[in-house]
């Protein structure tokens, strides 16, 4: 084991780590707890019933309905013979790389009164006014519900997949041998004994649904992520926006909860997985609805929505529109390569830190600093401004008294706080994959250098690391796919004039003029699909 | 004769490859059969088949009299009224002891389900579990859930694949009998999978020996035993050690003297002149203290049964040589000592191992 002032250094950082990514939200919390009651009272008297509705109507439709395609799908997919299987099985995984609030405008521009689809159908009909015929309002809760759906669904698609797929297949033959049908034991065996997988899909589609702030602020559907936003952009209520920012925690912290109480359940995993023998076979009408089911999911998910990019890049794209483009795709990049790289660096120390000491809190950093992951951006947005704010006001205080210039905001103001953010926000994500991938090194490899004369530490750099190189790259990659494409946070915490490509689009989305960064957003798709694709590779290798 | 079970010209292809070829069996009512052979040999796959997770490419399954089934009329595992004892005994995690029991039992009533539930929890002495989940239970009492499970829809024939793999050697050969009791004192008819030939001699009572997708000799195991009709099988079960002899018209030479009078057995054309293996069962080796020194010990183990020796012959290179051969004895003998053995007179066991391949 690392012994000494070096293994006191590491231990003493992998604290500053962990407590520096926690300590904004505590420090939000306190003083979102601490608003006056009066403050909070007049909120409750007006607008805060209305936004727990909507947070909460639209998280209700989004986890029902991501349920059932979600399950279906999988179901489908793992059960039966349904032609194009291949195809399908990750093509269903696609709608996870379309950003819900482009969807949601793409949509818009097709459904509403002067899109495309009713203009068709009032001259096909004949029609004159929309008193004539009745058409779906997609600027709702149930529409931005939908459309959360159809972007969150593959979530659980794949959870319950998974869970399907390795599912013990002696489980169905005992079954079958006691005179249940295919289809009747995956009733009464597999959708049961998936159950715990299902409900952790559904507690991170919620933590999804919760974050959402696009889509919600297009539609005009105010929820506690809008009410944030609006709060302290618009009326520069700091406390009040901190107090929602507190309540939609809340929220998030007794989703957590359940997600965690899921896990524990999920026991008895095979490695006999099923065999083809189990399908049903379909018949052909049922063939042809399955069929019809899973592509229009990937059809309303993602084909249609990239079509329609595709169509308005072709039809606007120009070489002013590339340009325009650059600075804010730089923008991106940088911000996205700092995060990715620090969470990287932070999550190899305390991981490390956890595998290669002794003391009886080893594994606290790793679990306090991932901490984040299932906070909304907004919410994290308010975190960085309740901590950085006051502290750049002291800092600024004390540059007078020094007798220096003043610095300004050079925490809140800058993009310090977004990485900052970003890195609260996806450590989890480089600290499971680092995990992961370290678990994979057998323990005797950890004494081994030692028992050869080289020190712990040395050791640690010439057999840890290069073993670790592939899983580095990739929570480096995660990250930063996620950070590229992270838009509250930046949306909250930009300094002025500041753009990345999602808040440039997003920017575009409201002023009802997407067809100007129809490339951009295609950009954006196209960053959703590495993980997306990383993913299936790494599925046919295990 | 009522067969529980009749197999004939069954075979089975995966991916082009044969697995299994013209299987021909059949079982009486209350029988338990033990299938044997290596790993790969193609047993399980027979479980699976007879189970009907695997679709027969040709041949015919007839259980209990009921209309063969063949792959024109191929009939579905949950119809075929076979009860299966699974390895790992693939017991539902998320149902409790009795639900387990009883989750065949669909068809009958309330009132007859629990019946029935509460008969199997008293047969297999599960009573006070009855409420548990399986991960609550050891392993001899999963596995006792597991065959009051199979046992519930009262099924034709139960299959038990390698049912006592995971259990603790000292308990497996109480367990075995205990089991074969049950199930000869409900009339049971069992087929039984493993690659552990004393598992077959405790708990049968005929054996299948199988050997890439075939089966080589199927009889009680008292018969296969004493005697096994190719040296695969021999080889298998392990009923001795192999010696190599060179017949002539009248006599074998082997590396320990030569036999007489034996040969008329084997036609001229198969044995003359030929090197073959005689099978030489331990007690058919004696040792002389005073003969001319044959063999040299390699290894020295004890067993209840006194030492046991394997010995290699002193002449290395010659085509009679042979590398071990295995004795019991009360002597004690060092490693290295050269001894005298020499063979008893008995029914000789000739084997040609080419032949059979």
């Amino acid at each position: 084991m690392i012994t000494g002032n070096r293994s006191k250094i590491w231990r003493v950082v992998s604290w500053i780590i962990a407590s520096s990514v926690v300590l904004p939200i505590l420090v939000m919390l306190v003083s979102g707890l601490t608003a006056t009651t009066e403050l909070f009272s007049h909120l409750w008297e007006t607008v805060l019933p209305t936004y727990l509705y909507n947070t909460i109507a639209i998280a209700v439709i989004v986890c029902s309905l991501s349920a059932i395609f979600g399950v279906i799908s999988a179901a489908i997919i793992t059960q039966t013979n349904i032609y194009g299987k291949t195809i399908l099985r990750w093509f269903l995984m696609l709608p996870l790389a379309m950003p819900a609030y482009l969807v949601a405008y793409l949509y818009t521009d097709l459904f509403d009164y002067a899109g495309p689809v009713q203009r068709f159908l009032r001259s096909f009909f004949g029609w004159q006014s929309p008193n004539d015929y009745w058409f779906f309002d997609i600027r709702t809760v149930l529409g931005a519900g939908v459309i959360i759906s159809l972007v969150l669904f593959p979530y659980v698609y794949m959870l319950a997949r998974a869970a399907f797929e390795q599912q013990d297949q002696n489980l169905f033959r005992a079954s079958r041998l006691l005179g249940l049908s295919a289809p009747k034991s995956f009733l009464k065996i597999g959708l049961p004994l998936a159950r715990p997988a299902i409900a952790i899909a559904l507690s991170l589609v919620l933590m999804e649904t919760l974050a959402d702030f696009a889509t919600v602020q297009y539609f005009a559907v105010n929820t506690l992520t809008t009410a944030i936003y609006d709060t302290w952009l618009g009326y520069g209520d700091l406390p009040a926006a901190n107090a929602l920012a507190s309540i939609l925690l809340f929220m998030v912290f007794v989703v957590v909860l359940f997600e965690q109480k899921a896990r524990a359940k999920q026991r008895h995993q095979s490695n006999r997985p099923k065999r083809s023998e189990q399908v049903i076979e379909l018949s052909i009408s049922q063939q042809i609805i399955a069929c019809a089911f899973c592509w229009l999911l990937v059809a309303f998910g993602f084909l249609l929505p990239l079509g329609l990019l595709i169509s308005m890049s072709v039809e606007y794209a120009d070489m002013d529109q590339f340009i325009g483009l650059l600075e804010p795709g730089l923008n991106s990049v940088e911000l996205a390569f700092y995060a990715a790289s620090l969470s990287t660096l932070f999550a190899l120390i305390v991981v490390l830190y956890k595998r290669l000491h002794h003391d009886r809190t080893k594994g606290l950093p790793v679990n306090i600093s991932g901490f984040g992951y299932a906070i909304p951006g907004t919410v994290l947005a308010m975190a960085m401004l309740a901590t950085f704010g006051p502290l750049d006001t002291w800092l600024n205080e004390l540059a007078v008294i020094m007798n220096m210039e003043e610095p300004g905001l050079i925490l809140s103001g800058t993009i310090f706080a977004i990485v900052f953010a970003f890195i609260v926000r996806f450590s989890a994500i480089a600290n499971g994959t680092i995990t992961s991938g370290v678990e994979q090194i057998p323990r005797s490899l950890d004494i081994a250098p030692p028992s050869l004369g080289m020190g712990m530490i040395k050791g640690m750099f010439k057999v840890h690391l290069p073993l670790l190189k592939s899983s580095i790259f990739i929570a480096w990659l995660l990250v930063f796919v996620e950070a590229m494409k992270e838009l509250p946070a930046v949306l909250v915490l930009r300094p002025f004039n500041y753009d990345t490509l999602s808040t440039q689009i997003y920017q575009l989305i409201s002023d009802e003029q997407l067809e100007q960064g129809a490339l951009g957003a295609i950009l954006i798709v196209i960053f959703g699909l590495l993980p997306i694709i990383w993913l299936n590779k790494h599925e046919d290798n295990t | 004769m009522t067969h529980i079970i009749n197999i004939q010209q069954l075979a089975v292809k995966l991916q082009q490859k044969i697995i299994l070829s013209d299987v021909c069996l059949s079982l009486e009512s209350g029988d338990i059969l033990g299938l044997v052979g290596p790993s790969g040999c193609g047993k399980t796959t027979l479980l699976n088949t007879i189970a009907g997770f695997i679709e027969q490419s040709s041949g015919e399954i007839v259980i209990d009299n009921n209309e063969a089934i063949t792959t024109t009329t191929p009939v579905p595992p949950e119809l075929r009224n076979v009860g299966m004892i699974f390895q790992d005994y693939a017991l539902f995690p998320h149902l409790t002891v009795s639900e387990n029991i009883g989750f065949g039992l669909s068809k009958l009533s309330k009132q007859n389900k629990a019946t029935r539930v509460a008969e199997l929890l008293a047969l297999l002495k599960l009573t006070e579990f009855e409420d548990r989940y399986p991960h609550q239970l050891s392993g001899g009492q999963q596995q006792r859930v597991a065959i009051a499970r199979a046992l519930a829809p009262q099924p034709k024939i139960l299959l038990l694949d390698e049912p006592f793999s995971n259990i603790d050697a000292r308990l497996r050969n109480e367990l075995m009998i205990e089991i074969r009791q049950l199930l000869k004192s409900l009339n049971m008819s069992a087929i039984f999978v493993t690659h552990n030939k004393d598992e077959v001699f405790t708990f049968a009572d005929k054996i299948a020996v199988m050997t890439d997708g075939k089966i080589l000799q199927f009889g009680s195991p008292v018969n296969v035993s004493q005697k096994p009709n190719s040296w695969q099988v021999a080889d298998f079960l392990q009923l001795g050690s192999w010696l190599p002899i060179q017949c002539n018209a009248h006599a074998g030479e082997t590396a320990l003297g030569s036999l007489g009078d034996f040969c008329q057995e084997l036609s001229a054309s198969e044995a003359i002149n030929k090197t073959i293996d005689l099978l030489i069962k331990p007690q058919y080796l004696n040792y002389n203290a005073s003969g001319i020194e044959n063999v040299e010990v390699n290894h020295v183990g004890i067993t209840e049964q006194g030492y046991h020796y394997l010995v290699n012959s002193i002449e290395r290179n010659d085509k009679l040589s042979f590398e071990r051969v295995s004795f019991y004895s009360n002597h004690i003998f060092h490693l290295g000592q050269r001894l005298s053995l020499s063979i008893q007179q008995h029914d000789y066991l000739l084997f040609d191992p080419n032949l059979a391949k």
